[in-house]
């Protein structure tokens, strides 16, 4: 017996190296087969049960069930047979198995066997179906073909005669079933080759039901003619070919029968296909993306042709019902269909205007009308594309209906959405090699698009509200649909973009329109983006978001297009604790735009007017990138309100600063620089008053010490504006409103100077001189009362900052004793603008507590109030 | 300048822990290993790990947490309706190193994390008994 065997082995191995090596890959599975029957067929001749049976007049037959008998033996595939008797099972069958399969098990194959007679096998599959299905894949390979064909001869007669509806109901059965376990999303991107949905499975199901329909003796082939197009029958090959290559390939490297197909063999078998890394796609995206095609395809065959088998059963039975709905379409039991093939050649816009009922109604098209779309596809041509009553359509189909996704889905189906927009196909089966992304790229668009449209009923509160709320939903919509059209080109959102405006301008599509869906295209990363990357407790981060988005409708549209597109990717990308960010983010913008302070498109265009100004003052060359991180710096109420002279002057004095806080801290001697500041004045030319610029480095209570100084130096501040860059830098421009004497006035400035480096050092008392002079102001008994003073804190307009509007009579300690008496509340004063008319002062702070909160307590809030309150009554 | 948030930094002394199984370990001179938790802010993800990695950290294991400490979550009303948002969005990462590597590692993070703002997060270091590497029942050191 161990020739046979040998020679398997010899010939298995060679087989095995030339698809190793790339040769011989698509026969692998036949020419495997034919092995192991070669084997058998060896054996046989030399066995001596064999023999002995012959001459003992029982016939006997080798079959070959289930993959072995379709051929469709991969590498380490079960080999299942079946030793076939007539009428009694001969003791010497026992032998006669042992004699023939225990090599085979040497060899480390696996094989699963039994011994029955025609009878024993007739009732099994009477009752199990799986049985009777392995049957039915039977093939004869060496023994009493006579015997063979009784077996098959009475299968045909005695069981399936009777039994191929039930099987057709099992077969469904046990496709809800794999749809249950293999419709999982985790199967999407590892699918599963054999039993996931587009797998060979979908293809046996087909060869069954196929067979069950026709007599014994026909082959296959002739069962899926009558039922398969020639084209559809030479793709199904050649899908079924693909993938038992593949599979091949996986369980060659997994060294096992294995058909999941996951991430960590994926990219070794699409280098084993021959496919490279290109620019756009990895080769194990390409590999993915050709797999899913193929499996999409397998499954939409084989559900045509399943639903195909029952349309023509129940026909049998029912009276006709076509029923005319408009012209040249029918509805025929729930299905849509044409009238005439010749009314689509007289008519093209039939094409879409099967679609649009289908969306409207509910009903899917019927096979024969999928047939003749995908037919006469090359009808879908330029001036089709263009035509605004298609367009009209089709956009009808996107937002009046209910059963826009499943539309879309036949669309993709028979391919006439790839036709419609040509670049929608481009990107339609190309899938993300991430465990992110659980879809390829058109299903995960139609799924956004369908999860958008959701959004109408009722179940999430929020969005739901804000769906209804905006004025051009299809705009969404189409946004939806084209989202990641840009996908194939490095920066899909921008690249999408264009492409979308490419489209739409050929769909003849409205002006604001177009703005709109290729705005969201382009941004819809925005909100996810920002919301886990950036500080969303920086004003200046929400602030910029704000101007890019520039209007609350566009917001509501983005923020509804973030979320389905995030759930469309899947679970990993969309959960409570993103949505949470996205939200916060979301309100925070909203409350920037609604203000219109900051991010009108005004403010938006003023700002990029100051920046390139302020560009042009620098030196070309030399500080680049330093200056547009200066930018990134300085907060938005800055920038806003700062001319590009002032802003090139300040950061010139933000440079010096620096330089000196970094000569001290060499020197590493005294104290870390709190004396440190930079200080310039100029005469205003205008007002005959001075204006002074103070640089420093912030700390809490800083602008107090400034207002005290100067209080000192009885100074009186008509108007100042108070900034924090975001770097720590404090840039605080004060105007003085009485005019000094001009004799003394450097003399002034270094005593100010002087005072202030003392103060701040601690080495002079502003308290206390400041008491004195006040008793010296009171002596003077000057004072008059305009208005009652105010105090107003306000938490609504600023999502970051507490505002403190002080309204009351101008006085040269006013501003002193406000501001030191928000440091000893413990308020860090982040900006102020400082504004005096006639006599009245309204000074506006935008402050935190040391911690960088708003100061929300209802407490804390009253405790402000009184404080500064009582400082204002005592001047 | 701002006061600055306080970060806690929890290390747990040996000679606190005497009866501790690892810290007897320790004083046979066997190895010891802690587990660094740090709760971060989300945006802060990116540097801290790269930082680690750069560090010489070979593993680590992130979680998206929510809860809240002295920053409270806030309430926002849109069109009537009230969303309240109680815990605030943090990430958590979990590293486990060799004991000397800890001093490095708090100061990487703290550096890294930190914006001077409340919700900074806090680091934890936590003393680990064993480490077993499953697959090849590798332990201690080997197996981190």
């Amino acid at each position: 017996m161990e020739y046979p065997a040998e020679q398997l082995k010899t010939s298995r191995q060679q087989l095995i190296t030339l698809f190793t090596t790339g040769l011989n890959v698509k026969s692998f599975p036949e020419e495997n087969t034919a092995l192991i029957d070669q084997y058998f067929q060896d054996s046989l001749q030399e066995s001596l049960v064999g023999r002995a049976l012959h001459q003992q007049g029982i016939p006997y037959a080798f079959v070959a069930m289930g993959g072995y008998g379709r051929r469709e033996l991969c590498l380490h595939s079960d080999i299942d047979i079946i030793l076939l008797f007539g009428k009694k099972v001969p003791l010497q069958a026992k032998t006669l198995m042992q004699e023939i399969l225990f090599p085979l098990w040497d060899l480390g194959l696996d094989l699963g066997y039994g011994t029955r007679t025609i009878k024993d096998c007739l009732s099994i599959a009477k009752i199990d179906f799986e049985v009777l299905t392995s049957l039915l894949d039977a093939r004869f390979i060496d023994g009493e073909y006579p015997l063979y064909l009784d077996l098959i001869e009475k299968l045909y007669k005695k069981v399936l005669s009777k039994k191929s509806h039930a099987l057709r109901l099992w077969l469904i059965e046990k496709d809800k079933k794999r749809l249950d376990t293999f419709g999982d999303s985790s199967y999407l991107l590892e699918p599963n080759l054999k039993e996931g949905i587009g797998g060979l499975r979908d293809y046996h199901h087909m060869l069954w039901l196929a067979k069950a329909s026709v007599g014994p003796r026909e082959t296959h082939d002739q069962a899926f003619r009558a039922r398969l197009s020639y084209q559809e029958y030479q793709d199904l090959r050649q899908h079924v070919s693909f993938l038992l290559n593949i599979r091949n390939h996986l369980h060659l490297l997994s060294h096992r029968r294995n058909d999941r197909l996951t991430f960590e063999y994926q990219a070794e078998i699409a280098q084993r296909l021959g496919l490279r890394d290109q620019k756009k796609s990895l080769a194990a995206e390409q590999f993915n993306s050709l797999v899913h095609a193929t499996m999409a395809a397998l499954k939409s065959l084989s559900r045509s042709f399943t639903a195909g088998l029952f349309l023509t059963t129940k026909k049998g039975r029912n009276i006709k019902q076509i029923r005319q709905i408009s012209q040249g379409l029918t509805v025929d039991k729930g299905e849509l269909g044409f009238d005439a093939a010749r009314a689509i050649l007289k008519n093209p816009s039939l094409l879409i205007a099967i679609f649009e009922y289908s969306a409207r109604l509910g009903y899917p098209l019927s096979l024969e009308a999928r047939r003749l779309v995908r037919e006469f596809l090359y009808l879908v041509d330029d001036s089709f594309r263009q035509s605004k009553t298609i367009v009209g359509s089709f956009e009808t189909i996107l937002t009046q209906s209910s059963h826009t996704f499943e539309t879309l889905s036949q669309m993709i189906d028979v391919g006439f959405l790839d036709s419609f927009i040509p670049e929608f196909g481009r990107i339609r089966n190309r899938v993300e090699f991430d465990a992110y992304h659980i879809f390829p790229v058109g299903i995960h668009s139609l799924y956004t698009v369908k999860y958008l449209k959701e959004l109408s009923g009722a179940d999430h509160e929020l969005l739901h509200d804000l769906f209804v709320e905006i004025s051009h939903p299809e705009r969404l919509l189409w946004a939806g649909l084209f989202h990641d059209i840009g996908k194939s080109k490095g920066n899909h959102a921008h690249s999408g973009a264009a492409i979308t405006n490419t489209i739409l301008k050929r769909f003849g599509y409205d002006k604001d329109g177009i703005q709109d869906i290729c705005f969201l295209v382009r941004y819809h990363l925005l909100l996810a983006e920002t919301a886990t990357r950036r500080d969303l407790n920086d004003e200046k981060v929400i602030v910029q978001c704000a101007r890019i988005i520039g209007s609350v409708e566009l917001l509501k549209m983005l923020y509804l297009l973030t979320w389905a597109d995030s759930r469309a990717t899947g679970p990993k990308a969309w959960n409570d604790w993103i949505a949470n960010l996205i939200r916060d983010l979301v309100f925070k913008i909203l409350h920037i735009l609604e203000r219109g302070e900051l991010a009108t498109r005004d403010a938006s265009r003023k700002v990029e007017h100051i920046k390139s100004e302020v560009r042009k003052h620098i030196v070309p060359g030399t500080q680049e990138n330093d200056l547009e991180a200066s930018f990134e710096r300085m907060p938005s109420r800055y920038l806003l309100n700062t001319s590009p002279q002032e802003i090139v002057r300040h950061l010139g004095m933000a440079i010096r600063l620096k330089a000196m806080m970094q000569a001290r801290e060499t020197q590493l001697e005294g104290n870390a620089g709190e004396d440190i500041f930079i200080f310039e004045t100029r005469k205003d030319k205008v007002g005959n008053c001075w204006e002074i610029t103070i640089v420093a480095k912030d700390r809490p209570g800083l602008f107090a010490n400034i207002a005290g100084v100067l209080a000192l130096n009885t100074i009186n501040i008509l108007s100042a504006d108070i900034y924090t860059w975001r770097d720590g830098t404090a840039v605080d421009v004060l105007r003085t409103a009485n005019p000094l004497d001009d004799l003394f006035v450097k003399e002034k400035w270094a005593k100010v100077q002087e005072e202030l480096a003392n103060v701040l050092t601690g080495s002079l008392s502003l308290e206390s001189s400041i008491g004195n002079k006040e008793t010296h102001r009171h002596s003077a008994g000057f004072k008059k009362l305009l208005r009652v003073p105010d105090v107003v804190v306000d938490n609504e307009s600023s999502d970051f900052f507490t505002i403190i509007e002080v309204y009351s009579n101008d006085h040269v300690l006013l501003l002193y004793r406000i501001t030191h008496a928000l440091f000893d509340l413990g308020l860090d004063i982040h900006s102020a603008r400082i504004a005096t008319k006639v006599d009245q002062v309204v000074d506006v702070f935008y402050v935190r507590d040391l911690e960088g909160q708003k100061i929300e307590d209802d407490e804390r809030v009253k405790e402000i109030k009184r404080t500064l309150l009582k400082q204002l009554k005592h001047l | 300048m701002k006061k600055e948030d306080l970060i806690l930094v929890n290390i747990t002394k040996p000679d606190i822990v005497s009866n501790d199984k690892a810290y007897r370990k320790n004083r046979k001179g066997v190895k010891i290993m802690k587990k660094i938790e740090a709760i971060i802010k989300p945006f802060k993800l990116e540097e801290v790990k790269d930082g680690l990695s750069r560090m010489g950290v070979k593993g680590m294991t992130v979680t998206e947490v929510k809860g809240f400490g002295r920053q409270r979550g806030h309430k926002e009303v849109y069109r009537g309706a009230e969303y309240q948002v109680d815990f605030v969005p943090k990430v958590k990462i979990e590293v486990v190193m060799d004991s000397k590597l800890v001093p490095q590692a708090i100061a990487l993070i703290q550096e890294k994390a930190r914006t001077g703002k409340i919700g900074d997060g806090k680091i934890f270091v936590i003393p680990v008994e064993e480490v077993v590497r499953i697959r090849t029942g590798e332990t201690g050191k080997e197996a981190i």
